[in-house]
């Protein structure tokens, strides 16, 4: 409690400070510009990608199978200035009592260098990679789903962080280091949804991550950080909630591989002993050579393990073990086909059967404001 | 064997040897051709706006920043990256030196880079060397490639890795 005030406190004094300097900078900036190289001044632009996907699952878990539409989600970026932007993700999920629609990230920033870049509103938590590297766009990620412990509707991990973010990169060392640091709401009293309309508890959360992507290995990134908050569930005990994260991903043709562990920690307010829970996965792909280079077969093992005694876990019966291979098809530019097979165990009961077939696409740049961006050449 | 026929077997054969001629030069046109296409003979500068202070990059700072991982120079300046449309044989080289992508993965990448918020837009793109000029001669903080050949006067060229297009074991060819 204490430590979270002081980081909220620190937060506050950062931004105090940052935040005018920003305004003062934000205005100054196109002038000098202008002035320098007789340029006209920066006119602001837009951009809007859009993600959606469908799968027919067949399988013998008791649920729903069949066909069923994915996430459609809409991502836009504003540039407000050439240092300052906006940031928004809507998205779209079909559920069996019609959609979800879902403000997933909005956000604005601005950039004093590489190294400080301030942000404030919704995000995607910083914890591991995969929270942050695909999320919902389903296109981007080789597999058909993200791993159980960020699924959507995660109650593992808080996938989404609403408060102010600190970010930055130092490019010009060899190991490639950036970090984030935040302060936020944490969770909500539904402890899959971030505190949106406000801290539930008062407790702010916070979050620190490092990552490095080293020159000498083109491809490799390594990362690891912590996140701290106090969980006060609508149901049960509160508790609280120190989550660590560490990953390893290398995305560099043909190989892919990502590895990810994560460890949340719950120690009880009402006195009971503090409980561990852990989450990890490892995923290997490779793409084909040649003239089968749309070709990506990829396997993936993954485990979920929660203890009996938490206050916060346990109720939720969140326990997972997976193993799936499948293959991807990159049968156009911004489309592909997914097969997928899975073997799954769900909380200790027997093992289940489940093939996947997926198409996910994305439309990038739709009706960009600036015909000479190049995302889609 | 009569003389009409002796006669017409020696131009024929005269023509067959012309023709064997035509078609090695040919031969030896197209490969020189062929030779010139391959992107390992050509040299492809990096070029800045003339008001960059920069005169030289690492290839490890020169891969950051077309990867868009460093995005503002050493004293603030935004960087505007352009790069050339596809098809140019600049590009195809850029792609497999700096990228190791081909067009497909340079594409995912960039698409990933702007849905993770890492990036506002991806690079601008540029359809002529002398469009490339005309920016990277205007925008002040951009950056792009060119062919060695096209080189002008209103650009500053960067060494790489302390070497220009025209020295050997340049990096960029």
């Amino acid at each position: 409690m204490r430590i979270s005030r002081v980081v909220s406190a620190c937060a506050l004094s950062v931004l105090s400070v940052l935040l005018p300097a920003a305004t003062a900078h934000a205005q100054q900036a196109p002038l000098d510009t202008a002035a320098r190289a007789g340029e006209p001044a920066f006119a602001p632009t837009f951009h809007a990608m859009l993600f959606g996907d469908a799968t027919y699952l067949g399988t013998n878990r008791p649920v729903a199978a069949g066909f069923m539409l994915g996430q459609a989600v809409a991502h836009v970026i504003g540039s407000l200035t050439d240092r300052l932007a906006f940031f928004g993700e809507i998205s779209a999920s079909a559920l069996p009592t019609g959609y979800a629609v879902e403000v997933e990230r909005s956000f604005l920033r601005y950039d004093f260098s590489d190294a400080f870049k301030l942000s404030g509103g919704r995000f995607h938590t910083p914890i591991g990679y995969w929270n942050t590297a695909y999320h919902h766009g389903t296109w981007l990620q080789t597999t058909v789903s993200r791993p159980e412990m960020v699924k959507y509707g995660s109650q593992f991990i808080p996938t989404h962080f609403v408060g102010a973010v600190l970010e930055g990169s130092m490019p010009q060392g060899p190991l490639g280091i950036s970090y984030t640091a935040g302060v936020g709401n944490g969770r909500g009293g539904i402890i899959a949804r971030a505190g949106d309309a406000g801290d539930v508890n008062g407790s702010r959360a916070w979050t620190a991550a490092i990552s490095s992507r080293p020159a000498a290995l083109f491809g490799l990134q390594l990362g690891g950080g912590y996140y701290r908050d106090r969980v006060t569930p609508t149901t049960g005990a509160g508790a609280t909630e120190g989550t660590s994260s560490a990953y390893a991903a290398w995305e560099r043709d043909p190989l892919e591989v990502i590895a990810e562990v994560v460890q949340v920690r719950h120690t009880s307010l009402r006195g009971d002993p503090t409980t561990t829970n852990n989450g990890s996965y490892l995923q290997l792909a490779y793409r084909l050579p040649g003239a089968a280079s749309h070709w990506k077969p990829y396997a993936r093992a993954e485990r979920l393990r929660t203890s009996a005694q938490d206050v916060v876990f346990a109720p939720l019966l969140l326990g997972y073990s997976g193993v799936l291979g499948g293959v991807r098809y990159d049968f156009a530019p911004y489309a592909a086909l997914k097969g997928e097979f899975r073997r799954e165990q769900f909380q200790e009961k027997p093992w289940t059967k489940s093939l996947y077939v997926n198409v996910s696409f994305t439309l990038p740049d739709v009706g960009g404001g600036d015909n000479t961006q190049m995302t889609h050449p | 064997m009569s003389r009409s026929y002796r006669t017409s077997l020696a131009r024929a054969a005269r023509r067959g040897v012309t023709a064997v001629m035509v078609a090695q030069s040919a031969i030896l046109a197209l490969a020189a051709g062929a030779a010139a296409q391959t992107p390992s003979s050509v040299a492809i500068a990096i070029v800045v706006n003339p008001a960059s202070p920069m005169t030289n990059l690492s290839f490890a700072e020169l891969r950051r920043i077309f990867m868009g991982e460093q995005q503002y120079w050493p004293d603030r300046s935004k960087i505007t990256l352009l790069v050339r449309a596809p098809t140019a044989r600049e590009r195809s080289v850029v792609l497999h030196r700096i990228y190791d992508m081909d067009e497909e993965r340079f594409r995912q990448y960039w698409i990933g880079k702007m849905f993770r918020s890492e990036v506002a837009a991806g690079p601008k793109i540029v359809y002529s060397s002398d469009m490339a000029l005309n920016l990277v001669s205007a925008i002040r903080g951009s950056i792009t490639f060119i062919p060695a050949s096209s080189i002008a006067d209103d650009v500053k060229v960067l060494r790489i890795d302390g070497k220009l297009p025209s020295d050997p074991n340049y990096v960029l060819r």
